[in-house]
């Protein structure tokens, strides 16, 4: 058996003339929590219909928990799509047993755990209700628990945040944490870096259909320049000459410049430019090294790419 | 299999809590017993009885319409007193209802109006014998328990007197204009017959022999009965005035009218003294009608649940979570499959209301009811109207599906909804014709289309169509089955998971020949 959950091989799919994943190639270790970024219309969700098998990849294979498709496996697969909806008549817990059921649980046992799931995240009162009459963050985590119901190997998220109040993506991240300590290999993909940084143990960011980046978290930030802000009276000149500045531009809050923000080429230490200040006699009021953030690196790597509009 | 049947059950349950289904299942009983019950009811009650003021300046003809009113109103009254007599009376011991099998095409109203026709002294019979009260009388005793008194019907029409003030020497438009506040309503009458409407002004003119015309005068022009039997019976005298005058008796022309010669049908293809058609017969002509009827509504009905649930599905994107458990196929077929439970659930809920309706109002005990299921039960009718549903429905829900799937919403799928309710409305304007003419070109061309196989050879299928037709558009329709759901399978499997507009026809046919 494998040590991946998860193995794509060049995987690509093309609309037409449109390419809409180009050649990508992943591995996710099993029991990992791996983050799926990427700016919208990369690709995310296409990638993630394919590695379900609900669409065929163009070319590329992949081995998913050890099978070719993810259909032969699919009882061991839980799957939470981008867009939500359930069927608005049926009940909470009958949703969650329905597709429980369908994953291969027998009726009983997927009625019991509907229940005890329902019971375990809040929402012991509406498994009677229906689905029309629970409001929209309920109704998502009724679809996440129903994703989840059949104690999936391998769960496949797409966007499990969006539309969720800081409460409830405060749950879903439990839930999430939950899944994972019970051995669970999870892939999601978000828009919300803060989350990502906080439950991913690696991240692959996906931009115009291509892989751009794929490793832990701390190599992530290793691609970002060195930065430092600092606010003393000196043009942007005398600060370009200091060793190992590679940019000055001023920082920016809240539309008011205050001071500047150096990048630091790759083997300078913000140290070091410290020292440099003080001994050219730049009079600081402020300095602040602090590392980037999954955000920062999010816009360092994609941001032209997310800007430009694309067409479909 | 199992998940297809998972996804069965599901449809089923969800649609069967519908109020859709519910209304559904009822509205066929309903209308059905609205469709019995309120013309029966309208005769009696709906329209009331027609006043009307005779003025006969000639001075001969007033009481020979009298009579005929007089007349046709004891004909009323026996009829009516036939079918009170017909539900209420114990039958004497052995005595069995009239077979269907025996009675002539036209049925029972058909032959008591003949017989009247031939005898219309049985009127004058009927009030020489005491009428109504005498006939109650002898009813009397013969009469089950729980009979309700007999309620005499009311007259249909009523000669009233002119309205005080009014002089019967006014002539044409003069007269007329004196009654018209009464004529258009703006005046009730009074004496017997106060606060009623006066329906009609007829005036005899003086010489009504000679060149005089009868003027009928009436604000509702669409109610022509007592014009006709006031003009029926005007003639009448009128002619029996010429033979007088021509110095013929006019007895014996009366008895020569009466004369007629008998007419039967028959059909060659009974048994040697047999062949008279029967009402059975006829009943088992048109009873198709009711199936294909049956068959097109319920057709349509669970097709449309398969296209709005398929759409919501759609909409919702539960669709993406569905197929990452279930095959495109399994999911088809399990909508397939749950659907025409609810289908079978429908057809089957109706027919047994109908049994229901049939013997409630077969009143007349249940062998009549029997009978007539014998007629609509027998012949193989019904076993045909399962083969087709079951045939015509995963047709027409392949192709419901197809639409549900390449579409967002329901507006969009009127787009294509539009030319297909074109199509499918063919087998509704033709089921009234094909009847007639069963075994025709017609019919038998629409038998070749596979979409309209199941309604058309429903709609022949007393009539003994020709075994090459049975069997040759049966299997037509099994492979244009087995093709459908294999071209409908391909685009439900790429629409489904398509968003944005309906793909334009040149595309579909890309996804028919694409292998992915």
């Amino acid at each position: 058996m494998s040590d991946f959950a998860l193995e794509l091989h060049g995987l690509t799919k093309r609309y037409g003339e449109f390419t809409a994943v180009q050649d990508f190639s992943l591995a996710v270790p099993k029991g990992s929590i791996y983050g799926f970024l990427g700016p919208n219309g990369a690709g995310k969700t296409t990638t993630l219909r394919m590695v379900l098998d609900i669409v065929e990849p163009s070319s590329g294979s992949m081995t998913i928990l050890g099978a070719p498709s993810a259909l032969d496996v699919r009882e061991k697969i839980g799957y939470l799509p981008e867009e939500k909806g359930l069927y608005k008549k049926m009940k909470a817990w009958g949703t969650i047993a329905y597709f429980a059921s369908l994953k291969g649980m027998n009726r009983k046992a997927a009625k019991a755990r509907a229940y005890e799931l329902l019971e375990r995240y809040g929402l012991a009162d509406f498994a009677d209700s229906r689905i029309e009459a629970l409001s929209k963050g309920m109704s998502q985590k009724v679809q996440v628990l129903a994703s989840i119901a059949h104690s999936p190997e391998f769960v496949i998220l797409d966007e499990p945040f969006s539309g969720l109040d800081p409460v409830n993506q405060q749950v879903m991240e439990e839930v999430i944490r939950d899944m994972a300590s019970e051995g669970a290999t999870i892939l999601f993909s978000t828009h919300v870096m803060a989350h990502a940084e906080r439950i991913c143990d690696r991240i692959v960011l996906l931009a115009q259909g291509k892989k751009i980046f794929d490793g832990t978290i701390a190599e992530a930030k290793e691609t970002m320049p060195t930065r430092v802000v600092l606010d003393a009276d000196v043009d942007a000149s005398a600060l370009q000459k200091l060793p190992g500045v590679i940019a000055v531009e001023p920082h920016v809050v809240d539309g008011l410049e205050r001071g500047w923000e150096i990048l630091l080429s790759e083997d300078a230490e913000p140290e070091r430019l410290l020292q440099e200040c003080f001994s050219s006699g730049i009079a600081l009021r402020a300095y602040d090294h602090r590392p980037p953030t999954l955000h920062d690196v999010f816009v360092h790597l994609v941001g032209d790419d997310a800007r430009e509009a694309k067409k479909r | 299999m199992r998940n297809a049947l998972l996804v069965a059950s599901r449809e089923y349950v969800d649609n069967a809590r519908t109020k859709g289904f519910w209304i559904g299942i009822l509205v066929l009983p309903i209308i059905l017993v609205i469709s019995v019950q309120v013309p029966r009811f309208l005769e009696k009650n709906a329209t009331p009885t027609r006043n009307y003021i005779l003025v006969d300046h000639s001075k001969n003809l007033e009481s020979v319409v009298q009579k005929t009113m007089d007349d046709a109103y004891q004909l009323q009254v026996i009829e009516e007193l036939a079918t009170y007599a017909s539900e209420h009376m114990m039958l004497p011991q052995g005595t069995n209802m009239p077979d269907l099998e025996s009675v002539p095409a036209g049925g029972i109203a058909g032959m008591l109006q003949e017989f009247m026709n031939s005898n219309p002294e049985v009127v004058e019979q009927f009030i020489a014998a005491g009428g109504l009260s005498t006939a109650l009388n002898m009813m009397e005793g013969l009469l089950k328990e729980d009979a309700p008194e007999f309620e005499a019907p009311r007259r249909k029409f009523q000669q009233v007197s002119l309205p005080s003030g009014v002089a019967s020497t006014l002539q044409g438009r003069e007269l007329a204009d004196a009654l018209t506040p009464w004529l258009k309503g703006d005046q009730t009458l009074d004496g017997e017959r106060a606060g009623e409407d006066l329906f009609a002004l007829i005036e005899i003119p003086a010489d009504v022999l000679g060149e005089g015309k009868v003027q009928y005068w009436a604000v509702n022009l669409a109610d022509s009965d007592l014009r006709k039997k006031v003009e029926r019976s005007l003639n009448q005298e009128v002619r029996r005035l010429e033979y007088e005058k021509r110095g013929m008796d006019s007895g014996a022309v009366r008895e020569v009218e009466r004369a007629s010669i008998g007419l039967t049908s028959l059909d060659p293809r009974k048994e040697a003294g047999e062949e008279e058609v029967s009402l059975a017969d006829e009943i088992r002509q048109y009873a198709p009608i009711g199936f294909v009827y049956f068959l097109w509504i319920a057709i349509m009905q669970v097709a449309s649940m398969l296209l709005n649930n398929t759409i919501e599905e759609k909409s919702n994107r539960i669709i993406e979570v569905l197929l990452s458990s279930v095959t495109a196929w399994e999911l088809m077929a399990g909508k397939l499959l749950g659907i025409a439970g609810i289908g079978l659930t429908l057809v089957t809920a109706w027919i047994l209301s109908m049994l229901g309706i049939l013997w409630y109002f077969g009143g007349q005990g249940t062998e009549i009811t029997t009978q007539l299921l014998d007629v609509v039960l027998g012949h193989g009718l019904l076993p045909a109207f399962a083969v087709y549903f079951v045939l015509g429905y995963f047709l027409y829900a392949s192709i419901f599906l197809a639409i549900g799937s390449i579409c967002n919403t329901l507006k969009e799928s009127q787009n294509f909804m539009g030319p297909m309710m074109m199509i499918m409305m063919v087998p509704l304007l033709t089921m009234m014709f094909i009847p007639k003419d069963p075994n025709g070109t017609l019919a038998t061309f629409l038998s070749w289309v596979p979409i309209y196989t199941p309604f058309v050879m429903m709609n022949r299928a007393a009539a003994d169509p020709p075994l090459r037709d049975l069997i040759g558009t049966t299997v037509l329709l099994i492979v244009t089955n087995i093709g459908m759901l294999w071209l409908c399978g391909r685009i439900f499997r790429t629409g489904i998971l398509r968003t944005g507009q309906p793909p334009k026809f040149r595309e579909l046919f890309r996804w028919l020949r694409s292998s992915s």
